[in-house]
C-alpha cells in the first residue's frame, strides 16, 4: 500500500480514456435497440395492455321482457331482489367474514364456503361475489347495521323472474335460472348471477326476452377506484310478448286435470295460434328463479308423475280410436273406400289363427264409412287397415304430420313413431305381419303422438288441409309446414262424419254436443297393456296403471270462429267420460263464454296430496264405482256416463 | 494564489454545465407529471417537482463551491474522510433510524444523513488517489489493497440494507481499476474467477432481495407481487410508442400503476409520454454528459484530475446504466435512482457538487504545475 501512496504521480492512463468513450457508445447503442424493441416492435402489445389496466368494462342490466297473455294479462314479470355479495379486494379477513355471514343469514359456514370457492374463479376483480341471492328484509337490515365493520359486504340490487301463474304455465313459460359457465362463456356479456331461459318460451325466445345489456367503460386507477365513466350503448330492455294462450282458458283446463295426469290443447286451426295448452301435474316456475335446493329438485325428478315432462309435447301415447280419423282419411285419399259402402261387423274378424275383435263384442252390423267413425267400429277398420297395408298407412299418417314434432316454439318435443316395414325390420329384425296391419287401423301398436300433433291434423282436416305450425306468440305470421293429401271433398267427409259423431245420438262423442256450435269429434281409449283376462274382468275397476289412456279430439265452428280441442287424460279409462267432459267444458268456455267448472264428474280430485306416492294412491281412488252404462242426454249430464268403445 | 481566477472563469466547460442544465430541466418537468394523481374529483397535484427544484438550488450552490478551490486539495483529505465514513457507518446500525425495514439514516436533529450518499464520494476521492499513483497496470497486490478498501463500506452499506448505493460502491471502484487497467493475466483471471464468485453473493442477499432477482429472470411468475414493477415499467414505457401519449398523457403514472414513479421509475414516466422519440432524446442528452465528463478525464492537467473525473465518470455511468435497463426490464429491480431525473434531496445534492468537481478539473486544465 505505501508503494502506491508514495508513487511518482506523472503517469496518465493509456487506454481509459479511449474505454469511457466506449462505454457511453455502448450505453447508447443498447438502450436505443432495447427502446426501439419494447416501443415500437412491441409498443401495440404493451399499449393493449396499458389500457386493460385502466380501464374495466361494467355491462348494464337490461330487464327482461314481460310476458302477457292474448288479452294483455301479465304472466311473467321481473321484481327487485336483494342479494349478498362479497368484493375480495375490499375484504379485510375472507374466512371472518364468511363466517359472520353465515351467523347473519343461516346459511351454513359450509355451504357458504362451497359457494365463494366456486365462484371465486368466475368473478372478476373488484366484482361481487354472490354468496346469498335473496335476502329477506330482516337480513338486509341485519347486514346493513354490520356493514361498516365488515368491509367488501354488499347489498346486490337485482331484479328476479316472477311467475304471476307459476302452476298454470310452467310447461309453456318455462323457466329461468343463474346462468352457468358454459353459457357464460358462450355470451361474454353474461356475468355471474344472470338469469336466463332454461326450459320452455323463456328459453326458446331468450335473445328476444333478454334484451342487450348497456356498456360502460370505466377508467379506474391501480386501487379500482372509478375516476370516470364513458357510456357505450343504453340497454335496452327485453320485448315485452303477448302470447297466444288465453289465461282464462289456461285455467280451466288446468282445474279440470287437477289431480289427473294429461293435457289439453285448444288451437286455432286457421293460425295455428295455440290458445291454451295444459300439461298436468305441472310445476311452479318460480321454484327455479332462486335455484333448486337439491332436495326440491330429486322431488321434482323423482315424482312418479313427472311433474316436468309437458304432455302435450313431450309425451307421446298411442292414439287409440282417434287414429282412424287418419286411416279413414288414408282410404278416401287412396281410393280404397266407398263411402256409401257397408261392411258387416260381426264382432270379430280372423286372421290366421288369431281373432281380432271389435270393441263391440256383440257386432255393429252393416256399418258404412260415416256410421264406422260415429260407432267407432274397430271391424270396419280391420278391414280397411287390411287394404292399405302398414305401408299406405304410415305414408299418409306420416304426410298428416305424424312421426315428426310440430315446431312449436318448445324444447325438448317429441315427434312421436309412425311404424313402417323398414323400421320394424330395422329395430327388431323381424318383419311385418298382417296383424300389425290391424292393429295399426285402430291406433295400437307401435303408432304414438302427442296431443299436439293430433290438434294439428284436425285442424288441417276442417281449414283445408294445411298443416299449421303452432305458434304460442300471438299476432305472429302462420305458418303452413305441410298439406294433407286430401281433397276438399274428401276432407270434408272426414269432417262431416266427425260431426255426426257428437251429433248422432249412438255416436261416441254425443256428450259434447254443444248448442248453436257444430261441433265434430272423436274419441279414443288407447291400450296401454295387452289385457288379460283377469285384467278384462275387472272391468273399470282394473288399478291405474292398466287403465287405458282417454283421448278426445274435436273441434268447434261457431261463424268465423273455429278451434281445435285436444284432450288426452291418461289412464282415463273410456275417451268419452274421461276426455269428453274436458272437451266439452272447453267448446262451452270458447264458444258460450262459460268459464266455470263443470258439474262435478271431472273436477272430483281431492287436494294434491303432499307426497308423489300419496298422490298417486289419490289418483287410482278417483274412480270408486265402476261407471254405469246409462243413456246419453245432452241438457244434464248425467253423474257418471260411459260411452264404452 | 487567489482561489478563483478570473481567466479560469472563461474555461468552464460550458457544455457540460449546459447539458446538465438541460437534463435538471427535463428531470423538473417530468416530475411535474408524474407529480400529477388523477381521482374522481381531478386532479391533485403533489409537489416533488417543487421540491425538486430547491434541492437543484442548493445543488447549484453545492456545484459552484465544489469549483471554486482548488481540486488537489482534496489529494490529503481522502483518507481522514475514509476514517469518518467508516465509522458513520458503523453507527448506523446502532443509532440509525429505520425506515422501511431499512436502517440507512442518522438523524442529526437538523436533518437525516444517509452515511451511504458520503460513502460513495470517499470512494471516489480515495480510488482517484490511490490509482493515480502508479505508473504500469495494476498488480495483483495493489488491485487487492484498493479493492479490500472499497469492500470494507460496500459490506456495510450492503447489510443496511442497501444493495444498490452498496453496488455502487464497488462498480465505482472497479470502473477506476479498469480506467487504470491491469496486467493483462491479472484480467483474464479475473474473469473467470468473478463469474464463480458471485453465487456466492446469493447467501447475503435478503430475502426479498432474491425475489427481485429471481422475479426479473421471469417476471411472469408473480406478476402482482415482485414482478409487477418490472411489467409495469415496460408497459409503461411500450405503451409510449413513437410520440408517447403527450406530456401530463401517461396513464399508467397518473393512475398509479407505475410503482415508485417519483424516484426509481420516473424516466417510465417520460417513456411513456414522450415515446420513443422522447426516450431517444434524453439518453443522448446523458451519452453528451457522459461524454463530456469522459473528455475532462483525458484532457485533464493530471493525473489525480483525470481520475477523479473518471470516477464521476462512473458514478453517473452505472447509475444511468442500472436504473435505465432496470426500467427497461434489462437489470433486476435495485433501487439506484436516475441522476437528475429521480426526485430525490441528497441524490440531487450530490450529483450537481461531483458536476462541480468536474467542470473544477476541466477549468484547471491549462494551469500550470503550481507545487
Amino acid at each position: 500500500m505505501k508503494n502506491l501512496l508514495s508513487a511518482s504521480s506523472q503517469n496518465m492512463p493509456k487506454h481509459g480514456a479511449a474505454l469511457l468513450q466506449f462505454l457511453v457508445l455502448g450505453l447508447f447503442c443498447l438502450f436505443a435497440i432495447r427502446l426501439w424493441y419494447l416501443q415500437i416492435h412491441l409498443g401495440e402489445v404493451f399499449t393493449d395492455k396499458s389500457r386493460n389496466n385502466q380501464l374495466r368494462i361494467e355491462y348494464l342490466f337490461a330487464p327482461r321482457g314481460f310476458l302477457r297473455d292474448r288479452n294483455g294479462e301479465l304472466l311473467a314479470v321481473n321484481e327487485p331482489a336483494f342479494a349478498l355479495g362479497l368484493v375480495r379486494e375490499d375484504c379485510e379477513d375472507i374466512p371472518a367474514t364468511l363466517e359472520k355471514v353465515a351467523e347473519l343469514t343461516d346459511i351454513p359456514l359450509e355451504r357458504l364456503k362451497e359457494i365463494y370457492a366456486r365462484n371465486k374463479p368466475k368473478v372478476k376483480s373488484f366484482e361481487p361475489l354472490v354468496l346469498a341471492p335473496d335476502l329477506t328484509f330482516d337480513t338486509i337490515a341485519k347486514i346493513e347495521g354490520v356493514s361498516v365493520r365488515w368491509p367488501g359486504l354488499e347489498i346486490l340490487s337485482r331484479t328476479r323472474r316472477k311467475y304471476n301463474y307459476g302452476h298454470l304455465l310452467s310447461h309453456v313459460l318455462g323457466y329461468v335460472s343463474e346462468a352457468n359457465e358454459a353459457e357464460m362463456q358462450a355470451d361474454p356479456t353474461l356475468s355471474l348471477g344472470d338469469f336466463v331461459g332454461k326450459q320452455g318460451l323463456e328459453n326458446r325466445l331468450d335473445d328476444r326476452l333478454r334484451g342487450t345489456k348497456g356498456k360502460r367503460l370505466i377508467e379506474v386507477d391501480v386501487t379500482g377506484r372509478r375516476l370516470s365513466e364513458e357510456q357505450q350503448g343504453e340497454p335496452k330492455a327485453g320485448q315485452e310478448t303477448f302470447l297466444s294462450i288465453d289465461l282464462g282458458l289456461q285455467q280451466l283446463g288446468h282445474r279440470l286435470l287437477e289431480g289427473k295426469s294429461g293435457a289439453v290443447v285448444v288451437m286455432d286451426p286457421d293460425s295455428g295460434e295455440v290458445h291454451a295448452l295444459v300439461s298436468e301435474p305441472s310445476y311452479d316456475s318460480n321454484m327455479f328463479t332462486n335455484g333448486l335446493s337439491s332436495a326440491q329438485w330429486a322431488q321434482l325428478r323423482d315424482d312418479p308423475l313427472h311433474p316436468l315432462q309437458n304432455r302435450a309435447t313431450q309425451s307421446v301415447y298411442p292414439p287409440g280410436s282417434v287414429f282412424k280419423l287418419v286411416i279413414a282419411a288414408a282410404a278416401l285419399h287412396y281410393g280404397l273406400v266407398d263411402p256409401k259402402e257397408t261392411v258387416n261387423c260381426s264382432g270379430e274378424v280372423a286372421l290366421g289363427s288369431h281373432v281380432f275383435r271389435c270393441w263391440k263384442h256383440s257386432g255393429h252390423g252393416a256399418v258404412n264409412f260415416q256410421r264406422a267413425l260415429v260407432e267407432s267400429c274397430d271391424v270396419y277398420f280391420y278391414r280397411l287397415g287390411m287394404k292399405l297395408g302398414v305401408d299406405r298407412m304410415s305414408a299418409f299418417a306420416k304426410a298428416a304430420g305424424f312421426g315428426t314434432p310440430t315446431g312449436i316454439d318448445l324444447p325438448h318435443e317429441k315427434g312421436g313413431l309412425i311404424a313402417s316395414k323398414e323400421w320394424k325390420l330395422k329395430r327388431f329384425g323381424v318383419r311385418w305381419t298382417k296383424g300389425e296391419d290391424l292393429n295399426m287401423s285402430i291406433g295400437q301398436g307401435y303408432t304414438v303422438t302427442s296431443p299436439l300433433q293430433v290438434a294439428r291434423y284436425i285442424g288441417a282436416v276442417i281449414n283445408g288441409g294445411r298443416l299449421m305450425r303452432p305458434a304460442l306468440i300471438k299476432g305472429e305470421q302462420p305458418q303452413v309446414t305441410g298439406q294433407l293429401p286430401l281433397t276438399q271433398e274428401q276432407a270434408d267427409t272426414v269432417k262431416r262424419a266427425m260431426v255426426a259423431t257428437v251429433e248422432d245420438p249412438r255416436g261416441t262423442c254425443h256428450r259434447v254436443l254443444t248448442p248453436g256450435v257444430v261441433v265434430g269429434a272423436k274419441t279414443g281409449s288407447a291400450q296401454v297393456v295387452r289385457l288379460t283376462e283377469e285384467l278384462r274382468r275387472l272391468g273399470d275397476n282394473v288399478p291405474y296403471r292398466f287403465r287405458d289412456h282417454a283421448w278426445m279430439a274435436g273441434f268447434g265452428e261457431q261463424g268465423n270462429k273455429r278451434f281445435v280441442v285436444v284432450a288426452m287424460v291418461e289412464h282415463g279409462l273410456h275417451g268419452a267420460s274421461g276426455a269428453g267432459p274436458v272437451v266439452k267444458a272447453m267448446l262451452n268456455a270458447l264458444f258460450m263464454g262459460k268459464r266455470e267448472l263443470p258439474p262435478q264428474d271431472v273436477a272430483g280430485a281431492a287436494e294434491p296430496a303432499a307426497s308423489p306416492a300419496a298422490r298417486l294412491e289419490a289418483v287410482e281412488t278417483q274412480f270408486p264405482e265402476p261407471p254405469q252404462p246409462l243413456p246419453p242426454a245432452f241438457v244434464e249430464p248425467p253423474r257418471q256416463e260411459v260411452t264404452p268403445e | 494564489m487567489s482561489p478563483i481566477d478570473r481567466r479560469m472563469f472563461y474555461h468552464v466547460n460550458w457544455r457540460l454545465a449546459g447539458l446538465l442544465a438541460a437534463l435538471f430541466a427535463i428531470g423538473v418537468l417530468n416530475l411535474y407529471s408524474a407529480s400529477g394523481v388523477r381521482l374522481g374529483e381531478g386532479v391533485q397535484m403533489e409537489n416533488y417537482y417543487q421540491k425538486q427544484f430547491i434541492w437543484g438550488a442548493i445543488g447549484f450552490l453545492g456545484m459552484v463551491l465544489f469549483m471554486i478551490f482548488d481540486y488537489r486539495r482534496l489529494h490529503s483529505a481522502a483518507w481522514p474522510l475514509y476514517a469518518v465514513t467508516l465509522l458513520l457507518l458503523l453507527a448506523v446500525p446502532l443509532v440509525g433510524k429505520t425506515v422501511l425495514g431499512a436502517r440507512r439514516w442518522i438523524d442529526f436533529g437538523l436533518f437525516n444523513f444517509q452515511p451511504s450518499e458520503l460513502a460513495k464520494f470517499t470512494v471516489l476521492l480515495l480510488g482517484a488517489r490511490l490509482l493515480s499513483g502508479g505508473s504500469e497496470k495494476l498488480n495483483l497486490k495493489e488491485l487487492g489493497s484498493v479493492l479490500a478498501l472499497g469492500f470494507l463500506p460496500a459490506i456495510l452499506i450492503i447489510k443496511q440494507p442497501d444493495l444498490g448505493t452498496g453496488m455502487l460502491v464497488l462498480l465505482l471502484l472497479g470502473g477506476l481499476v479498469l480506467f487504470r487497467g491491469i496486467q493483462p493475466w491479472l484480467f483474464r483471471t479475473l474473469c473467470v474467477l468473478v463469474p464463480l464468485v458471485m453465487p456466492l453473493f446469493w447467501f447475503v442477499l435478503k430475502d426479498y432481495q432474491k425475489r427481485r432477482i429471481l422475479s426479473f429472470l421471469d417476471p411472469a411468475t408473480d406478476p402482482l407481487g415482485s414482478g409487477y414493477h418490472i411489467l409495469q415499467s415496460e408497459i409503461a414505457v411500450g405503451s409510449g410508442r413513437l410520440f408517447g401519449k403527450g406530456f401530463l398523457g401517461g396513464t399508467q403514472s397518473q393512475l398509479r400503476f407505475l410503482p415508485e414513479k417519483h424516484t426509481d421509475f420516473a424516466v417510465a414516466v417520460f417513456g411513456e409520454e414522450w415515446g420513443f422519440f422522447g426516450m431517444i432524446v434524453l439518453l443522448s442528452l446523458f451519452c453528451g454528459f457522459l461524454y463530456q465528463i469522459a473528455a475532462v478525464a483525458r484532457d485533464a492537467k493530471d493525473p489525480y484530475g483525470s481520475y477523479l473525473a473518471a470516477g464521476v465518470f462512473f458514478y453517473f455511468f452505472w447509475q444511468t446504466l442500472i436504473n435505465m435497463g432496470m426500467v427497461m426490464g434489462l437489470v433486476p429491480v435495485v433501487g439506484v435512482p436516475l441522476p437528475f431525473i429521480s426526485y430525490g434531496g441528497s441524490a440531487t445534492i450530490v450529483n450537481f457538487c461531483l458536476v462541480g468537481l468536474v467542470l473544477n478539473v476541466s477549468m484547471r486544465r491549462y494551469l500550470f504545475k503550481q507545487t
